[in-house]
């Protein structure tokens, strides 16, 4: 065999040891800076160690020739410079050049300057693709990595022949290991890259499976949140969480303790505790999402030296009004990396959770609200109507003491219904009922000028309305109808069917129906019994009012009978 | 005291009524179920005293009382069933108010209030009229009666049957003084008869002996006499 064909398989043995490592450590977490581009500085440290090392071992593990090391320093060099930058690349060349020149031979100070020289080239390209702004992802092209490990390996031969001594030596030696060494070093710079482009493909196919992991999780939290967490609906969440992201443990507290705690270091961090944690009082006080990744910004355990919990995020929690009513927080091992997508996913629970709040709230508050509305509309017993009534009563009295009693009687009845009615919904028949104890009082008191025409089916008398739909309509059509007239005012109530649908109308001969009411008058009646009527029965089946000016007022009710 | 009685609600007339009736001094000589009816018999009954209730058609209490000439006007009470009415802005005396139901020692302080007042003394109405300048007047055109926006017309004129309103096209009865429609109504007096509305004016033309003539938009004319001819120009910076 020739030399130079020695030379080539020795290398080409070199190279496959180096590979062979590169690989297993590719397994490592230790890898996964290299597979990503960030100008942060423990990334640019951690790739300067991993191809400093390289140059290093390339160097000791060489090929002597001749007083010189056949080696494949190179790949450190021209890879630390591509994936890290000139400053990087410089360093990586530097430091391998520097002890390649502590082991001597002739062309010990040419291999340094090279060396250095191809990790600012592989900087200067890393510069440049960057400068160009295609993707970062470029940068991991194992093509341009062999092409440029080709144009470092000829640079490093030029500068043997211009520096080293004597020249004839030089040229032999150049001539012996030119071929191997460029040959060698490309090809194991393109699959050192391709490996390392491997680690990455797979880490962003973990994070497209995580968006489906995102999808579930989502979907199992929405089914257990509502309001604020207590113990128990936190337990259930914690252990939603772990499951699906697979964490070390997962703990939620309110603002003040410790809610639920699940997964490793269950033995000493316990529910219903103080929080005492650095990291989740600064997340609460200040409102944000708080990151001990464990390599740069170490989490400690609060309680015990030997919890095996290495790194945390803790996510705050908010309500309606963005203050901090707890946490959720994500813990990973010692010996395991916080991965990135649970980081993301554990700041998208928060979120899901704090917007799960907020829905519970709102809709309890649209609860009360309704709460309010009955009530508003049970307490409007009308003041006047009630004094008006009394001084009926009162003038009555001497005249009918008869229809004095009856006028009691329909009083009491009036205000016991207004006063005591709790269902939401009424019948039809009951709803009469209340509208004419009311009506029978405003007939004795407007005597000479009020007639009532009432007529309602009787198969429809069991259908169901809210509480308190028909009076409320009833005392409008005379307090702004007929009361209104000089003349004689005339309220017909009766039921019909249009169309298919059973309805009541109540109409009065005053056509004095305006729809936008002054504030002060009082419209607020109509309003929440229309209100009331479409969140019963659905959006189409509000009040409906015909009106002919001084004719008629014609305000319809639907009569659907069955709620939604 | 001639009394008038105006409430919607006839028990209701018929339990002051009652009551009234137990006073030998009281002689009922009016009682209506609208102001609009009242507003028609006060200037011909010339009542001392009016029993008003608030709650009214057509016209409330309160717009009755702004629309009453201040001139000749009879004490008022009103008597309420329930006072959310800011019947404390009255001034004090001028006014009184009773609720429903009407207890009978509360009417008689009310009554001996007014016989002790050795004379007549106008209500003060000047903070209601601030409140609530009249925009709508009630009308007469036949049987029939309606409140009509001020703004619809362009002058009012008194005459032997009373006082009349031109909107243009033809003219209305109205119960309302000139004084009043003076007093709470952009109208301004041009004549001892006459009173225009400003916005009506299309031109005032002077005649030889020093009266005027104001030609409306409507194209009618209505005299101006020189007194009022005086203060229309120095209103209009003529």
């Amino acid at each position: 065999m020739s030399p130079v064909m020695i030379l080539l398989v020795s290398m080409a043995q070199q190279m496959s040891m180096f590979l062979v490592i590169a690989y297993l450590l590719s397994k490592t977490p230790l890898f996964l800076p290299l597979s990503n581009i960030s100008a942060r500085l423990p990334n640019g440290m951690i790739i300067y160690l991993i191809f400093s090392a390289f140059c290093i071992l390339a160097s000791l593990f060489g090929h002597t020739v001749n007083d010189a090391i056949a080696n494949t320093r190179a790949v450190g060099a021209v890879l630390g410079g591509l994936l890290g930058g000139p400053l990087v690349g410089m360093a990586v060349g530097l430091t391998g050049g520097l002890h390649r020149f502590t082991l001597g031979g002739f062309t010990d100070l040419a291999c340094a300057v090279s060396t250095t020289l191809e990790g600012v080239l592989g900087g200067m390209v890393h510069l440049w693709v960057r400068k160009q702004g295609r993707y970062e992802s470029q940068l991991f092209s194992p093509k341009r990595a062999l092409i440029v490990t080709f144009f470092a390996e000829l640079l490093q031969m030029t500068v043997i022949l211009l520096i080293a001594r004597p020249l004839d030596q030089a040229w032999a030696l150049v001539q012996q290991i030119a071929l191997p060494m460029l040959l060698i070093n490309s090809i194991g710079a393109a699959m050192f890259m391709m490996m390392i482009l491997d680690r990455r493909k797979l880490y962003n196919k973990f994070s497209s499976a995580g968006s489906d992991q995102a999808l579930r999780l989502t979907e199992r939290l929405v089914g257990v949140l509502g309001d604020r967490p207590d113990e128990a609906s936190a337990r259930r969440i914690a252990d939603i969480i772990k499951e699906e992201t697979q964490v070390a443990a997962v703990g939620i507290t309110n603002e003040t303790e410790v809610l639920a705690f699940v997964g490793l270091g269950d033995d000493h961090h316990w529910v219903g505790e103080s929080i005492i944690s650095e990291q989740t009082l600064q997340a609460i006080r200040e409102n944000r999402v708080v990151f001990a990744d464990g390599i740069t910004t170490p989490y400690k355990c609060s309680h015990s030296n030997r919890c095996p919990l290495g790194s945390a995020l803790v996510v705050p929690i908010r309500d309606a009004d963005n203050t901090v009513i707890g946490t959720v927080k994500l813990y990973e091992g010692k010996r395991s990396l916080f991965q990135g997508i649970n980081r993301s996913l554990g700041e998208g629970i928060g979120r899901i959770i704090t917007e799960q709040m907020t829905i519970s709230q709102h809709h309890q508050q649209k609860q009360l609200l309704a709460q309010a509305e009955l009530k508003v509309a049970r307490a409007q017993v009308n003041p006047h109507f009630l004094f008006n009534a009394l001084n009926t009563i009162n003038a009555v009295i001497k005249r009918s003491p008869e229809t004095a009693r009856s006028l009691v009687s329909d009083l009491s009845l009036f205000l016991r219904i207004n006063l005591k009615r709790n269902q939401t919904v009424s019948t039809l028949a009951q709803e009469l009922e209340h509208a004419n104890s009311y009506l029978h009082i405003e007939q004795v008191r407007f005597a000479d000028r009020l007639s009532i025409e009432q007529t309602a089916s009787d198969e429809l008398l069991n259908l169901h309305l809210p509480t308190f739909t028909v009076q409320p309509i009833v005392e409008n059509a005379i307090k702004h109808g007929t009361s209104q007239l000089l003349g004689d005012g005339v309220v017909r109530i009766y039921t019909r069917v249009n169309m298919g649908l059973p309805q009541l109308v109540i109409e009065d001969n005053a056509g004095r129906y305006t729809p936008n009411p002054q504030p002060e008058s009082e419209g607020l009646g109509m309003n929440i019994v229309d209100t009331r009527l479409k969140h019963h029965f659905g959006f189409d089946h509000g009040l409906k009012v015909e009106c002919q000016p001084d004719e008629y007022t014609r305000v319809i009710i639907p009569l659907t009978g069955e709620s939604t | 005291m001639r009394v008038f009685i105006v409430d919607d609600e006839m028990l209701a007339r018929e339990e002051l009524k009652d009551l009234l009736a137990e006073q030998a001094d009281i002689e009922i000589v009016g009682e209506f179920s609208n102001g609009v009816d009242c507003l028609k018999a006060l200037a011909k009954l010339k009542p001392e005293v009016l029993f008003l209730d608030i709650e009214m058609p057509m016209i409330t209490g309160l717009e009755l009382a702004s629309m009453i000439d201040m001139a000749s006007a009879p004490d008022i009470v009103f008597v309420t069933a329930y006072d959310e009415f800011a019947i404390q802005a009255f001034e004090q005396n001028a006014v009184d108010y009773i609720l429903k139901p009407v207890q009978r020692e509360r009417l008689q302080q009310s009554l001996a209030r007014m016989r002790q007042r050795s004379q007549h003394q106008p209500p003060a109405f000047e903070r209601l009229v601030k409140e609530q300048p009249l925009t709508l007047i009630p009308c007469h055109q036949g049987q029939a009666t309606k409140l009509v926006r001020l703004d619809t017309f362009e002058y009012a004129f008194s005459d032997v049957s009373g006082v009349h309103l031109w909107d243009g096209n033809g003219q209305v009865h109205s119960h309302l003084t000139l004084k009043v429609l003076e007093d709470r109504t952009p109208m301004i007096r041009c004549h001892r008869q006459y009173l225009v509305h400003p916005q009506a004016i299309q031109e005032i033309r002077q005649e030889a002996d020093g009266n005027a003539v104001i030609l409306t938009l409507s194209g009618e004319q209505v005299p101006v006499s020189r007194r009022y001819y005086k203060m229309m120009r120095d209103l209009f910076s003529l």
